[in-house]
């Protein structure tokens, strides 16, 4: 039991410094509201589907900004759909650098691009790091019997 | 359509709004599976769609079968505000608009569309969870409408006032209406919907849906007697026996109010259409709106049963339709021009000016519309079109074929449903190449009614038919065949499909 109390309270207090650290916001919250019984792993689900996309988004822009002409409206519709589904699941830190790209996209920035998508990336990849680190946590909640705890 | 008078689609109305049924458009697949948990914890029955084409097929196989829909303003296939276009022509469900973007223009361009609200993404729970609101709003709407379509009919006939026209909206232009061409209208509808009042005033307005086939019957009406007739004609030669003359009446306001939408979208987004006679079909991003709209206005000419209204303007020429954006346009390349409307219409208007170089965007894309409805299109393109004016004064200014009373050019085609049988025809005499031209364009497409104008016949269309060809149309959009493929930019079957659609 203790442990379980123990893993519970690390995974309120983890979750509590994404929120503050900006790495997670309320949408991430109301995904986890929306997990029921009829729906066990909603959230785990839909954050793998992000990831992938993610990475494909990814790759989408890294080869646009390749190209020798670059096209920005490419560039800019490849990180406008990256903020779109990044806001889908709080990703609160990734979706703003994408916002700051599309700026940059706007200016035909390349540079602007280029260094944006160096830190999206970087972002996401913390973001995934820590979120996988979450789930790990849920899970051994779960396995040591306990529930997981609902972070407001 | 079999909704009680309370007009609640729904089969569940005693628990409404539980069991809400949602179609939800998202090619975010992470939003779509989000969204679908959110709308099915708010009790609603949630259906996805990944693409907007697919949602189109949907809505438009189970045509009842919806009663809200949700769409991402941002999808690969088809521009949110397009699908949203024609989801209301077609359909006329209540559609909202969700986009991670929120900037004050994009909002706008959706109200102008016709969304009925407008989401912010990360979209939370209990914004979704009202919205049965907008499903309700809109059916208390149509009744009202229904009704206060026959009031006004009836204070039109009763006292020939013309004001009835922007009352109901089927006053779009913008004031280049002459007076004598109002009185027209309203004498006409005197003729033809006196008697029809007294009986249908009392009946209450049960909800009707518009099915394919029905609206493009409705097309084929209007083609051949023109907006302008009324409703009561119209209904007439549909030769619907359950339908009234009020189901009739709002249909075709509506439809009108479509069709200026589309003009007008299309001259904003078209004016700054490309310069040069190659349309660039996919340049668009927003051309969405464009192409459509000259379709509408070509196309409408060439319905113009009432005579031959015909957009086109042998003189100018509409060259190159400046399909800015649409790709959905360009891509649609109607294989052949659509003779059989310009034909049988006997373009009579020559346009001065048309430019329908806008139109080619808007062409057949759309239209599939049986009757070539390609309101939605039309909306789009418009804009640009609505500097038509029409020579013999038959077409006013944007959109509003003003003079023509029924300014809505009657979209069907012909037959063959093959959408805007906008035989672009232009003369190669005119002026115009391209579609840059289509700034210039004073006609609007909705002009085309020609019933008043019936003066000039051009027949343009017979002779522009080919002439088209020959013009250096790089949107190949303005001929429309009948069989023409679109493209499957917009998925629209040209083959009359239902409503509106193409």
């Amino acid at each position: 039991m203790s442990s379980v109390l123990q893993l519970q309270r690390q995974f309120i207090d983890y979750t509590t410094s994404l929120h503050n650290e900006g790495y997670l916001d309320n949408q991430f919250t109301e995904l986890q509201k929306l997990q029921d019984e009829s729906n066990p792993d909603f959230v785990t689900e839909v954050v793998s589907m992000y990831f992938e996309d993610s990475d494909k988004l990814l790759n989408n822009l890294t080869t646009a900004l390749q190209q020798r002409n670059v096209d920005y409206k490419q560039v800019d519709a490849h990180a406008h759909q990256f903020k779109g589904s990044s806001s889908s699941i709080g990703a609160k830190r990734v979706t703003n650098v994408c916002a700051h790209f599309k700026g940059f996209c706007e200016a035909k920035n390349l540079d602007g691009c280029l260094r944006c998508l160096q830190q999206v990336k970087q972002e996401y990849i913390f973001f995934r790091n820590k979120l996988e680190a979450l789930f790990r946590l849920e899970q051994q909640i779960l396995q040591a019997g306990g529930s997981v705890p609902m972070v407001e | 359509m079999t909704e009680g008078l309370h007009g609640f689609s729904s089969p569940r109305a005693d628990v409404f709004p539980a069991g809400l049924r949602v179609l939800v458009v998202d090619d975010d697949p992470t939003w779509l599976k989000i969204l679908e948990k959110m709308l099915k914890k708010c009790s609603y029955e949630v259906t996805t769609c990944g693409l907007a084409i697919e949602a189109l097929d949907l809505l438009r196989e189970r045509k009842d079968g919806f009663d809200i829909v949700i769409s991402d303003v941002n999808m690969p296939d088809m521009d949110g505000f397009k699908l949203l276009e024609h989801v209301g022509l077609e359909m006329d469900l209540p559609v909202i608009m969700m986009s991670v973007d929120g900037e004050t223009s994009r909002v706008m361009r959706g109200v102008q569309h016709g969304a009925c609200d407008y989401l912010l993404k990360p979209i939370r729970m209990k914004e979704l969870r009202n919205i049965w609101q907008h499903v309700y709003r809109k059916k208390i709407h149509e009744v009202k409408d229904s009704e206060s379509h026959e009031g006004l009919e009836e204070i039109l006939m009763m006292r020939n006032v013309s004001e009835q026209q922007s009352d109901d909206g089927y006053l779009f232009c913008g004031g280049d209406m002459t007076p004598g061409s109002r009185k027209r209208k309203d004498s006409e509808h005197n003729k033809y919907e006196e008697k029809d009042f007294a009986d249908h005033s009392s009946v209450k307005k049960a909800r009707v849906v518009w099915t394919v086939d029905l609206h493009q019957k409705f097309v084929k009406a209007v083609n051949l007697i023109g907006f302008e007739i009324g409703p009561k004609k119209i209904l007439d030669l549909m030769n619907v026996p359950w339908l009234t003359r009020e189901n009739v009446a709002s249909h075709l306001q509506k439809y009108r109010l479509y069709l200026t939408r589309l003009q007008k979208d299309d001259l904003k987004t078209s004016s700054s259409g490309p310069k040069h006679p190659d349309i660039n079909p996919r340049d668009a991003t927003d051309k969405g709106s464009e192409p459509i709209k000259i379709q509408q206005n070509e196309a409408v000419s060439s319905h113009r049963t009432t005579n031959n209204l015909i957009i086109q303007n042998p003189k100018s020429t509409i060259h190159e339709v400046d399909i800015k954006g649409n790709a959905a346009l360009q891509t649609i390349k109607p294989k052949k021009i659509i003779t059989g409307y310009a034909a049988k219409t006997g373009i009579s208007h020559p346009f001065e000016s048309t430019h329908y170089s806008q139109f080619n965007s808007v062409l057949p894309t759309q239209y599939s519309w049986g009757g070539g409805f390609k309101e939605i299109q039309f909306k789009q393109e418009n804009n640009n079109h609505s500097q038509f004016q029409v020579h013999n004064g038959c077409f006013t200014g944007l959109g509003l074929p003003a003079q023509q009373t029924t300014s809505i050019p009657s979209f069907q085609p012909p037959d063959p449903v093959i959408g805007p049988t906008w035989t672009l025809k232009q003369d190669p005499c005119t002026e115009q190449t391209s579609i840059n031209t289509i700034n210039n364009m004073e006609r609007s497409p909705f002009l085309l009614q020609g019933q008043h104008c019936s003066s000039t016949t051009v027949d343009h269309q017979n002779k522009g038919v080919t002439e088209f060809n020959e013009q250096e149309f790089t949107n190949d959009a303005l001929k429309f065949d009948y069989d023409y493929e679109y493209p499957d930019l917009w998925e629209y079957p040209v083959v009359g499909q239902g409503l509106f659609i193409v």
